[in-house]
């Protein structure tokens, strides 16, 4: 009895206390996203996209149904097998690479495909004259449009055509007293062996040094996009304390500064600024001859973003995402135009190797009041998350909660303001909302991280990327209608490592019966399927204790 | 013709004892020299010449000649008999054995040694030996003749030309030549003239048949005419020619190397093209059937692996579609069977193609586990046989369906495409069957045996042998080297050799005494092959294109052994060969388990096929998410909700989760069990027909209390409420005989005050009257209807007052109807013209003169002077007649 079950919708169900299924996972691992990992069996998923990661990281078909065929329990449909060799088989066929004399050109080793693509009309403008019957000329420009297109098509192309080298900087790492661990020594290599590409590591795994390993293997101009000013701040400090690197070399350009160094760190938010119809700000991209653009949550990347990427496929890109899964399902985006997968780890695995705490994860129900179901039954539909997202009794159990965890450091999130403002005066703790200057909240983040202040109240802004290392318990009050990745940002925010090893809790606060409890659920399934059990407590029993 | 032929054959010549030593003289002679051994092999071979049985040798013989029936035996030869056959056709008749050999490009002494094929040589004893013992061949081998019905199916025409691609004779293409043209053709071939057509042709053939002076007369050629040879040489043989010809077809034409066949076309002897050929009737002659190559070979066990995984998700695919129509399919069409939209539905509940989807439905149809209910609204639904397949072992149940498979005559490969009306054949719908299906099934399946364990096939060197086995008759001629012959110099592609219509029709025409089967085109049997390698692999008859053993097992094929098509016979049951591939293929399914594993995602999965009670019990409980090897159920609240519906109470469910899980349930499980549990019937629907309410719940208890109360079935939902099963007039009425004095409520809560002696309809809008004639006319129609009326009238008496002064040009004449009908019938009595005013149906106004000839119904017919032709005209149409002034009008 084998550990692997080939389901016939392509997913594959791993049975992890089975003594084969370490081997098992490293054999599928290439070729077949982890789609959920709860406490038995992991459920694997075999997608296009991934087939052609698989090839673009070198595996062939015969690896992958040998793999298949060898650790599935029960006889694999031979349809299946049929279809991964023949989705595999397609990625390669044409390949981008480049010309001596004309620049880019489209290759083929099966020329029916290219007269395929050839005929279609989102290929057509895209490509020049034919140079023989296998060999079509590519305009430069189109490098990542034609990646685009043919991905939509069916038939990815590989992209061989190299990269620029970019401005060459000296960077280096500044391993005194520490060093990259192990995962992150492979992900760099993995990044930088195949060119460009994804890295994806959970919240807290600590993906900056990822991006870092990479600089200092590219030591050329770098250009990092981020999400936000606090988050540029943070990767500013990192770099400063992780490498060479110093504070004058590294500008920030953002809402605020525009600084152009050799180390950029740009915001998502200022590149897609528009006005008057264009994006002003686009001029980053050739200020300098980059080597290296580094793409910080990529999962996040907003869709102007990918347009620009499309024009800049002759530098090395590398995204940094903790999950490949985007709420607008623009994964096959990410891989034809940032690059395919590099490398990826399984958070329970990380934490097993104990560079994350591990968490308890908890949701409690509360119960509206009589009175805040009527007006819960009564509110109009856009009204009723606010509804019952913020009904006193929650005001009450996070109090509980803070008395329960007092001394330890907490942070409440939240959605709405008024709660958080409300919260904010009965604990008498500070709010970090979207209004609050970015100098306060890096004061409230300091006072933070000293032990100061203990509890801290936060809006969405907390969201991404600020680094709160000693926080221990998380209270979510209310959230974004169920957003999985939302889910993992706060998440991430507990789940940094502890300087005591204190266990990490996580609770959210959701009011029974009602779509909040919805809502809850769908983020309790991701978190499920991500192997963190999670137990629900009724609120009675929290403030009866 | 036809029959006098066929008289010589059958009949004994009169006089000569049968059965006597030497050549027999007719088929008859040869079939009854033939031991009864003989006769046997030719009746299984031709069962059709059983239907009736024979009275004797001389009506079997007479049978045997029938073109039906030599139809259907030349469909089931191989190409190589066939090719034979056909050689035989263009063969002087009789044919000796070496001549034959030689035709074939078998050994004649005189051809050249390349175009001598020893395996021709060592072939053709047992291909002439088939045709011999199929009767279409009799004979010794000293006087090989064709029966003469398959000889005229064979030999070449312009109609149909044979395969050979060889044309008529010179003797049959001279025939209706003049004898002065062809002397100038044995001139021109610088022949001495003869006497008479018949010499002359006779010359001719020995010209053409001498291969020396063929090729002397040959070198002389001018290149150009050789070039046009090269193209009709391999045929088709007929070429078109302009009115003048260009000078090479003329060089040949004078020579007779190209004789009209009519003014516009030309053919090639047949001497001439074998000269050409070197002797040979068929450019390739393929003497043996092409080999089965393998495509891969794979561990036999692989094979059997794969082959039982895809046994395993064919009968969960057929457990699932028939279980999705447990509660009711989708309705029959009026025309039977599926409606797109159904089978597209049913492709996507399944997620397969719709092809595949129609060949699941047609499966289980076949196996007879669906059938149409047959009620005044038809559906679709499983029948009891379903319950009885669903309780075998999963073996079992694969060999079931496989049994029905191989022997179905339905095709589902057909669904979707059309019938010859060009309406759409729908799954499980009529004329889907195809005779030819389990037996191209049974040879796809017995090729595949041919082959090592674990070997896959070719299909195309598959389709290859089966082409061979079983050509078409114009598919069978060589291939054409250098692709169609261009037409530029005159030689045209005559008919389509492709094509295989000839036969179909000629079936169709003959008088047989049964009515052949339409033969399956070749392109059908090559579909249904396809058809049939898929439809295996879909079934797990086939594991990566190899035929799996238990497959061997159920096809009572021997296991490793090359087999031929006739093991049927093998001697094992057909009951007996499913059960022992049942045997052989039952350890290679999943084991069933009767646990499964719960997830703190609210999964969970079961590694491998549940126990079917334990699989329905948590079909209700929670959803089906996933499917395969194993299963993943989710429980959402609906599904526990669902499974709380069905009686089972919290408690229940978290003993069967505990009882059947490796797991410990996982909080959150144990807790949406309870949380769904604890809302569950918190709301409680009933039916009443109308209740009681009181603020005096002491008062109700007594109502309860009272026996008299029983008939009106009152329950008690609250203290002050009661429910009844009886309607509100009868529940006043009892509890008024009870003594109590109810009042009536409306629905909105306030009393009824309802008077006892009056019963009344809701309100109602009186009906509207639906008068007869027409409205009533108002007063100022009236005054124009009046002033108009006299106005008639007026010129009514006017006209009346000089009835006999003819109508002044312009003006209608008028007259009342009496006086019209009066005039009218007066002139057809006469015969006499009269002048009438005629409005016609558009309301426009004329005047003719007409003869009258009758006067009936209403209706006058005469002689329209006006129109110069006899016309009918009603009267009322008729304002008035006038006579005529005079009568020379």
């Amino acid at each position: 009895m084998s550990c692997l079950i080939v389901q016939s919708d392509k997913t594959l169900l791993l049975e992890v206390d089975h003594e084969l299924a370490e081997a098992c996972r490293r054999a599928i691992a290439p070729f077949a996203e982890l789609e959920r990992a709860p406490e038995h069996i992991h459920t694997y998923r075999v997608t296009p996209l991934g087939l052609w990661n698989a090839r673009a990281a070198g595996h062939d078909a015969e690896q992958v149904v040998d793999a298949l065929v060898e650790y599935s329990r029960y006889p694999v449909p031979h349809a299946l097998l049929v279809d991964i060799a023949e989705t595999m088989d397609r990625y390669g066929r044409l390949t981008l690479s480049k010309h001596p004399a004309h620049g880019l050109v489209l290759t083929t080793t099966d020329r029916p495909v290219l007269e395929e693509i050839l005929r279609s009309k989102r290929v057509q403008p895209l490509v020049g004259a034919r140079l023989d019957p296998d060999t079509v000329v590519v305009h430069p420009s189109e490098r990542g449009q034609i990646k685009q297109t043919l991905l939509k098509l069916g038939w990815p192309a590989e992209d061989l055509a190299g990269y620029v080298d970019g401005e060459a900087h000296p960077i280096d790492l500044a391993e005194d007293g520490w060093s990259l661990r192990a995962y992150q020594r492979q992900a760099v290599e993995g990044f930088w062996h195949g060119g460009s590409g994804v890295v994806v590591l959970p919240c807290g795994a600590g993906k900056t040094l990822v991006g870092a390993g990479a600089m200092a293997k590219a030591k050329a101009t770098t250009l990092i996009l981020v999400t936000n000013t606090v988050s540029a701040r943070q990767w500013k400090n990192e770099l400063v304390k992780r490498t060479s690197l110093t504070e004058d070399e590294i500008g920030e350009y953002s809402g605020t500064k525009k600084e152009i160094r050799p180390v950029t760190i740009a915001t998502y938010q200022v590149l897609t600024t528009r006005r008057k119809g264009v994006y002003p700000h686009l001029e980053l991209f050739d200020s300098r001859d980059w080597g290296l653009i580094v793409y910080d949550e990529v999962h996040l990347l907003p869709a102007p973003v990918f347009k620009f990427t499309a024009d800049l496929q002759a530098r090395r890109r590398l995204g940094l995402t903790a999950t490949l899964v985007r709420e607008d399902g623009k994964e096959a985006d990410v891989f034809s135009l940032i690059g395919p997968k590099r490398f990826d780890a399984p958070w329970k695995e990380i934490e097993a190797q104990g560079y994350i705490a591990p968490a308890d994860c908890v949701e409690v129900r509360v119960n509206l009041t009589e009175s805040e179901r009527l007006a819960y039954a009564t509110a109009e539909a856009e009204e009723k998350y606010r509804f019952c997202a913020t009904t006193a009794t929650k005001r009450r159990v996070t109090e509980a909660l803070v008395r329960k965890f007092a001394g330890q450091q907490i942070l409440v999130i939240g959605q709405y303001i008024d709660q958080l403002d409300e919260l904010g005066a009965h604990l008498d703790a500070p709010v970090i909302k979207g209004e609050t200057s970015n100098k306060e909240r890096e004061r409230l983040f300091d006072a933070f991280r000293n032990g100061e202040i203990n509890v801290l109240v936060v809006s969405k802004v907390a969201n991404f990327s600020i680094d709160l290392p000693e926080a221990t318990v998380a209270i979510q009050v209310s959230g974004t209608f169920g957003s999985r990745q939302e889910e993992a940002q706060r998440l991430g925010r507990v789940l940094r490592p502890k300087a005591d090893g204190h266990q990490a809790h996580f609770y959210s606060v959701v009011a029974r019966d009602t779509i909040d409890q919805d809502f809850a659920a769908h983020r309790q399934r991701f978190l499920a399927e991500q192997g963190y059990a999670y137990r629900i407590l009724d609120a009675d029993e929290l403030l009866g204790s | 013709m036809g029959i006098g032929e066929l008289d010589r054959e059958a009949h004994v010549p009169e006089g000569r004892p049968s059965g006597t030593a030497g050549s027999p003289r007719t088929l008859a002679e040869a079939l009854r020299a033939r031991g009864d051994d003989g006769l046997a092999a030719l009746l299984r071979a031709r069962p059709d010449l059983l239907g009736p049985v024979p009275n004797d040798v001389t009506q079997l013989a007479t049978r045997a000649g029938t073109r039906a029936s030599v139809v259907r035996a030349l469909e089931r030869l191989d190409r190589f008999s066939l090719q034979v056959a056909e050689t035989l056709a263009v063969a002087p008749d009789p044919a000796p054995y070496p001549v034959l050999l030689g035709l074939l490009g078998g050994g004649d002494p005189e051809a050249p040694e390349a175009a001598r094929s020893p395996e021709v040589a060592e072939a053709l004893p047992r291909a002439v030996a088939l045709l011999r013992e199929q009767a279409l061949v009799w004979g010794e081998d000293d006087r090989l003749r064709l029966v003469r019905t398959a000889r005229e199916l064979l030999s070449p025409s312009p109609q149909h030309p044979s395969p050979t691609g060889l044309g008529p004779t010179v003797a049959e293409a001279t025939a209706g030549m003049s004898p002065g043209r062809l002397q100038e053709i044995v001139a021109a071939a610088g022949l001495p003239s003869t006497h008479d057509p018949v010499s002359a042709v006779a010359a001719l053939t020995a010209l053409f048949t001498d291969r020396e002076r063929m090729a002397a007369l040959l070198d002389t050629a001018p290149p150009e005419a050789l070039s046009v040879l090269d193209r009709l040489v391999w045929g088709p043989p007929y070429g078109e020619v302009t009115a003048k010809p260009t000078p090479p077809v003329g060089w040949l034409r004078d020579r007779g190397l190209l004789l009209p066949v009519s003014p516009r076309t030309m053919v090639l002897p047949r001497e001439v093209a074998l000269h050409l050929r070197g002797g040979r009737a068929h450019r390739t002659p393929e003497p043996h059937a092409p080999r089965l190559e393998v495509a891969r070979e794979y561990r036999p066990e692989a094979v059997d692996g794969a082959a039982a995984g895809q046994a395993y998700a064919a009968l969960a695919t057929v457990e699932e579609l028939l279980k999705s129509w447990d509660h009711g399919g989708p309705a029959v069409l009026r025309a039977g069977g599926l409606s797109v939209r159904d089978l597209k539905r049913t492709a996507t509940a399944l997620d397969v193609p719709e092809p595949v989807a129609a060949f699941w439905l047609e499966l289980a149809y076949g196996a007879g586990l669906l059938a149409s209910d047959g009620e005044a609204d038809e559906r679709y639904a499983p029948t009891p046989a379903y319950d009885d397949w669903l309780d075998r072992p999963p073996a079992e149940r694969w060999a079931r369906l496989v049994t029905a498979w191989l022997t179905a005559t339905r095709t589902p490969g057909l669904v979707g495409g059309q019938d010859a009306k060009g309406r759409t054949l729908s799954a499980l719908g009529p004329d889907l069957d195809r005779a030819a299906a389990p037996e191209v099934r049974h040879r796809v399946l017995g090729l595949l045996a041919t082959l090592p364990p674990g070997a896959a096939a070719d299909p195309e060197t598959l389709l290859g042998r089966l082409r061979w086995e079983r050509p078409t008759r114009g598919a069978s001629s060589a291939p054409r080297a250098g692709g169609p012959p261009a037409p530029a110099a005159g030689p045209a592609d005559g008919t389509d050799p492709g094509a295989a219509g000839p036969w179909a029709s000629e079936t169709r025409t003959a008088a047989a005494p049964r009515p052949a089967a339409p033969r399956p085109p070749a392109e059908l049997r090559e579909r249904l092959a396809r058809w049939a390698l898929g439809d295996a692999e879909l079934l797990g008859v086939t594991g990566r294109g190899a035929l799996s053993t238990h497959a061997r097992a159920l096809l009572n094929l021997p296991l490793a052994k090359a087999a031929e098509p006739s093991a049927e016979g093998g001697g094992v049951e057909p009951e007996v060969a499913a059960e022992r591939a049942a045997e052989l293929l039952e350890p290679l399914l999943p084991r069933a388990v009767d646990h499964v594993l719960l997830q703190a995602d609210l999964t969970a999965v079961a590694p491998g096929p549940l126990l079917r009670p334990l699989a329905d019990a948590l079909a209700v409980l929670a959803d089906v998410e996933s499917k395969g090897g194993a299963t993943v159920y989710r429980f959402t609240p609906g599904s526990v909700r669902r499974a709380l519906d069905t009686g089972r109470s919290a408690s229940d469910l978290h003993a069967f989760l505990a009882a059947h899980a490796r797991t410990p349930v996982p909080q959150p499980l144990a807790y949406l069990i309870d949380d769904v549990a604890r809302k569950h019937g918190h709301l409680r629907i009933g039916a009443a027909s109308a209740y009681v309410r009181c603020d005096d719940d002491a008062l109700l208890g007594e109502i309860m209390a009272d026996r008299r109360s029983a008939v009106l079935r009152l329950r008690r939902l609250a203290p002050t409420v009661l429910a009844a099963q009886t309607d509100p007039a009868s529940l006043l009425e009892g509890l008024r005989s009870m003594g109590y004095a109810p009042a009536a409520e409306s629905a909105g809560g306030d009393v009824l005050i309802t008077r006892t002696d009056t019963h009344r309809t809701p309100p109602r809008t009186a009906p509207a009257p639906v008068p007869d004639g027409p409205p009533a006319p108002d007063a100022t129609l009236l005054t124009a209807a009046v002033r108009a009326i006299r106005a008639g009238d007026r010129a009514a008496t006017a006209v009346r007052k000089e009835p006999a002064v003819p109508v002044t040009a312009g003006g209608l004449p008028r007259t009342s109807a009496a006086e019209t009908l009066a005039t009218v019938q007066a002139a057809a009595m006469t015969g006499s013209a009269v002048w009438i005013g005629y409005v016609n149906a558009e309301g426009a106004a004329s005047q003719r003169v007409i003869a009258p000839v009758r006067v009936e119904g209403g209706f006058v017919t005469g002689y329209d002077h006006t129109a110069d032709e006899v016309r009918t005209y009603p009267l009322h149409r008729i304002t008035g007649v006038a006579e005529l002034a005079d009568d020379d009008a």
